[in-house]
């Protein structure tokens, strides 16, 4: 890809200070984003993803790492400076009961972003843009005046959608958009992400846990583990070649529905439960559940560059 | 194969301030020995409380159950008193719940947990009961079973909260294991582990399986007979091969295309179905599926159809497989 | 199959999308006050509660005037009179209607009550809600300052501040009275407020707000402060009664309202010397409607408290 990336994102980690030590959430990871794609991250529970997600926002300031979009590490910035950033930078939230206030009306959660930054001249601008999004979100007017106890999941994710939508963003991190949601549901929110890509040139950050889901919406995938990425590719290329350890057992756990082959599958299993993102030591995280491990994994953490065209991984046996 | 349950058109409805909510309308399935069924559907459908209610788990007020048998062995459990509920629940039949966090006692240890039902059901001595403890332990693979027994829920991650749930649901044999949504709260490399080992005990102790859950890879990788349930109704049920090689009713047909396949080409695009499940305070007249089908017709909004059998074990509910539905629509509707 | 009866062709066309509403929402809409007042009204003893207040209310003003007597006009040759036709309540010592009395005291002590209660109200949202939105640091301080002066026994406070302000040894006025008692009780206040904000704060809603670019002031406002209403709304309801409580219990020990005002407390003191001589009307009367007004308040507190509950939602 020779275009420029959107934003770049070098060696970020999020420490946190808990009883016990430093969790180490995000622990230095690198990648870029080009506009209009669909960057996939997905990984098991602690594995920093979500950290992640929040900490490319500046939900979070990060413990070190640049952040760099249209030229600037958005690290640096002022809040006044920052403030303008967000209008670009938008985020959807995985819980659709409780990433809405209960007290507000549909309107002014979708409104809230326009509020915030006083961006209309008056109540009926205000109105016709909140209308403007809640159709292309596929609800109608007569929502506006209604409480978010009243909708469905899948209909408050599409409220979550419209809001985040509201100040024309170039970028959206996505963090486990479909994960509370019904199996129907999640196909109409993830054609409707699509849709709105499409027609409005967005770029995604598609944090998820659902491998299935994200090989299907995104461009490229990487895979977390322990705060480390271990690999990066295309989404196809990831899912027929995977070569790293963990992603080779990942997928191999997924069951297919697909009463066949999943007859059939040689599974790759993994021993024990995911081991602590506090105080962890030296060397490959996956060390103690990999079957390939050798001396050195033990010793020397592996760094994360190329094996094949655009194929990163973070191992040293492969 | 005789059947260790059978359910026959079982109602239950919820009394609430707004009226009555029907969340299990007729339904009638049977599990056979040895054998697993998964009951497939979405939130709402009324999977958790069909499986609640075999257990006689739900509170009475607000649930009643307005008809139906539920019959274990050729008991009918319905007609059973709180006391005789009990010497079944945890002994023939046995539950695992979806949040190994709830449903753990977190200020019990765990062998005083699994103890306690051996003490209570089977007469054990406390010496007994202990070590068949650890032997459960060990069967599910829990590693230093001695030493666990001693701890706390808190001190077990989630996969081996688990693994301690199916050790106490399995400590008595029971004949009938319902597992809700077991996996749906762990990671997916643990979830594997955790089928796994299901389906290495059922092997083990030739018990039958009830399997709910919303996850079609689950369902294909672990169940026999599939039953699909919307909107407090089974829509469909067959064998799990027949069920995903040749759906027949639009909803099951629909739910398959809706789920993103690792073996299936990226370019194929997901089909999803518009709007939500309905609301069961005013439930359909007719087919509940109708506002939400592509494929309905006139009669399907204020008429329930029948079960329809397209084999010995394959029966689906569905106006389009009425003769005169084929005749009428030359395109046949099935795009999907 | 179905062999029943023959349905018609047309039964089996294609049905229109526009028959089919897939998105429809069939329930009204319900409001989240009018909702807690739904559920209020279902609680009997609540709303027992409730009537008892709005008729103190109302009689803490109409009752002093009905029988035509004034509370401070003395009658010597009606002292100690038992409840009868005339003086409902019967007389004190100095030979006042009791009944004018109680009604004043009535009034007075809801007044306090009242007012304390906002007063608490205020500096206990204010104070709670700073130590909530702010740095952990300054909120540390902050709590540390709060549980000291908690930890002050109120009638130490009452007086040192009676002393300080009132003329010799008499009782105290009512803004001395207020004034002490809210000088320490606006710290459960402040307790549950933070507790309410720093919960609050995680919520993913303000997380979204967050992203959105608003600022902790804006979070705050618009998100934090409407959802704790409901929690403060219940304190206030039961501080009324704490405080009149607190009032009466002075009142009784001789540091209440001066006289000729009455409060209950003060009643009840005076009361007290009525009751080995036979005239034990004179401190039961009192003592009743503090215990009423405890009751109607706390049970009032109760039930909203529970309307207000979403897991108890019927």
């Amino acid at each position: 890809m020779m275009t420029e990336p959107l934003i770049s994102a070098r060696n970020i980690k999020k420490y946190f200070d808990v009883k016990g030590g430093k969790l180490k959430a995000v622990d230095g990871i690198s990648f870029d984003i080009f506009p209009r794609e669909t960057f996939g991250l997905v990984g098991e529970s602690g594995c920093g993803k979500s950290t992640a997600g929040r900490t490319i926002v500046r939900l979070y300031d990060p413990t070190e790492g640049e952040l760099i979009f249209n030229g600037q590490n958005i690290y640096k910035l002022s809040r006044k400076d920052m403030q303008e950033i967000r209008r670009d930078f938008q985020m959807i939230f995985q819980d659709p009961y409780a990433s809405l206030n209960p007290r507000m009306t549909v309107e002014d959660i979708v409104a809230e972003p326009l509020d915030i930054h006083q961006t209309y001249k008056n109540r009926a601008e205000r109105t016709e843009r909140v209308i403007e999004l809640l159709r292309l979100v596929g609800l109608n007017d007569e929502h506006a005046m209604r409480f978010p106890h009243e909708f469905s999941g899948g209909q408050r994710q599409r409220i979550g959608i419209a809001r985040a939508l509201t100040l024309n963003p170039k970028f959206i991190v996505c963090d486990e958009p479909i994960s509370a949601l019904d199996v129907s549901i999640q196909a109409q929110v993830v054609n409707l992400l699509k849709e709105l890509q499409d027609g409005l040139g967005l770029t995604y950050m598609f944090i998820a846990h659902d491998l299935s889901m994200v090989r299907y919406i995104s461009d490229r995938v990487a895979v977390m583990y322990l705060g480390h990425m271990m690999e990066l590719a295309e989404s196809d290329e990831l899912y027929s070649n995977p070569v790293h350890p963990y992603t080779k057992a990942l997928l191999s756990a997924i069951p297919i529905p697909n009463p066949e082959i999943q007859r059939n599958k040689k599974r790759i299993m993994l021993e024990g439960d995911v081991p602590s993102p506090i105080n962890p030591r030296e060397g490959c995280r996956f060390v103690d559940r990999c079957q390939y491990a050798i001396g050195r994994c033990r010793e020397e953490t592996p760094v994360f560059e190329e094996k094949a065209a655009n194929h990163f991984a973070a191992c040293h046996v492969v | 194969m005789e059947n260790v349950l059978e359910v026959k058109n079982l109602k239950i409805s919820f009394q609430t301030f707004f009226g009555e909510v029907e969340a299990v309308r007729g339904i009638t399935f049977s599990v056979g020995k040895k054998e697993t069924l998964a009951i497939v559907g979405e939130s709402g459908c009324g999977k958790s409380v069909t499986a609640n209610g075999i257990m006689q788990l739900l509170p009475k007020p607000p649930a009643f159950f307005k008809g139906g048998e539920i019959l274990f062995n050729g008991e009918d459990l319905l007609k059973k008193t709180e006391k005789q509920m009990q010497a079944i629940r945890g002994n023939k039949i046995s539950m695992v719940f979806q949040d190994p966090m709830t449903s753990l006692n977190p200020t019990m240890k765990i062998g005083y947990q699994i103890v306690e039902g051996l003490v209570k059901h089977n007469k054990m001595s406390r010496e007994e009961a202990k070590k068949k403890s650890i032997e459960m332990l060990e069967l599910v693979a829990v590693p230093q079973p001695e030493k666990r027994i001693n701890q706390y829920p808190h001190e077990f991650s989630g996969g081996m909260r688990q693994r301690v749930m199916i050790a106490l649901a399995m400590v008595c044999n029971p004949q009938l294991l319902i597992a809700d949504e077991p996996t749906t709260a762990l990671d997916v490399t643990v979830q594997a582990q955790i089928l796994e080992l299901m389906k290495k005990l059922q092997d083990q102790m030739g018990m039958s399986i009830i399997l709910i859950t919303h996850d079609l890879g689950i369902v294909a990788d672990m169940s026999d007979r599939v039953v699909v349930m919307y909107a407090g109704q089974i829509l469909e049920v067959g064998l799990t091969d027949e069920i995903f090689a040749a759906p027949k009713h639009p909803y099951t047909r629909k739910l398959l295309a809706s789920v993103p396949r690792l073996d299936m080409s990226r370019e194929e695009p997901l089909y999803s179905i518009d709007g939500t499940p309905p609301d069961l305070y005013v439930p359909p007249k007719g087919c509940s599926f109708y506002d939400r089908c592509s494929e309905a017709m006139k009669i399907c909004k204020n008429n329930m159809p029948e079960f329809d059998e397209h084999s010995a074990t394959h029966q689906s509910r569905c106006w389009l497989n009425h003769p005169m539905a084929q005749k009428t629509n030359s395109t046949d509707g099935r795009e999907v | 199959m179905i062999t029943e009866f023959e349905y018609s062709p047309e039964l089996f066309e294609l049905a229109s999308k526009e028959d089919r509403n897939a998105e429809k929402i069939r329930r009204p809409s319900i409001k989240y006050w009018p909702d807690v007042w739904r559920r209020l009204k279902l609680n009997k003893l609540a709303m027992v509660g409730l009537s008892l207040i709005v008729f103190f209310g109302i009689m803490a003003f109409v009752g002093t005037q009905i029988n035509g007597y004034t509370y401070f006009e003395q009658n010597y040759s009606l002292i100690n009179v038992h409840p009868d036709s005339v003086h409902w309540f019967g007389t004190d010592e100095l030979g006042r209607d009791l009944f004018t009395r109680t009604w004043f005291g009535v009034r007075y002590s809801l007044f306090i009550g009242v007012a304390a209660a906002f007063i608490d109200f205020s500096i206990g949202v204010l104070y709670g809600g700073i130590a909530g939105i702010t740095t952990r640091r300054i909120d540390a301080v902050m709590m540390r300052i709060a549980e000291v002066i908690y930890s002050i026994p109120y009638l130490l406070v009452v007086i040192l501040i009676s002393v300080v302000f009132s003329a010799a040894g008499q009782g105290s006025s009512m803004f001395v009275l207020i004034l002490a008692l809210s000088l320490t009780s606006w710290v459960p206040m402040a307790i549950l407020v933070r507790g309410q904000v720093l919960q609050l704060k995680e919520s993913e809603y303000s997380l979204a707000s967050e992203s959105l670019g608003a600022d902790k002031k804006w979070i705050l406002r618009k998100h934090i402060i409407p959802n704790t209403l409901g929690p403060i709304l219940v304190n206030i309801t039961l501080s009324i009664p704490r405080a009149i409580f607190a009032e009466a219990t002075l009142g009784f020990i001789g540091l209440g309202l001066q006289a000729p005002k009455s409060s209950l407390g003060t009643l009840a003191n005076s009361g007290l010397a009525g009751l080995p001589v036979g005239n034990s009307y004179q401190l039961f009367i009192p003592a009743i409607f503090i215990s009423l007004i405890m009751f109607a308040f706390n049970v009032l507190g109760d039930g909203l408290r529970d309307a207000l509950d979403p897991r108890l939602r019927k």
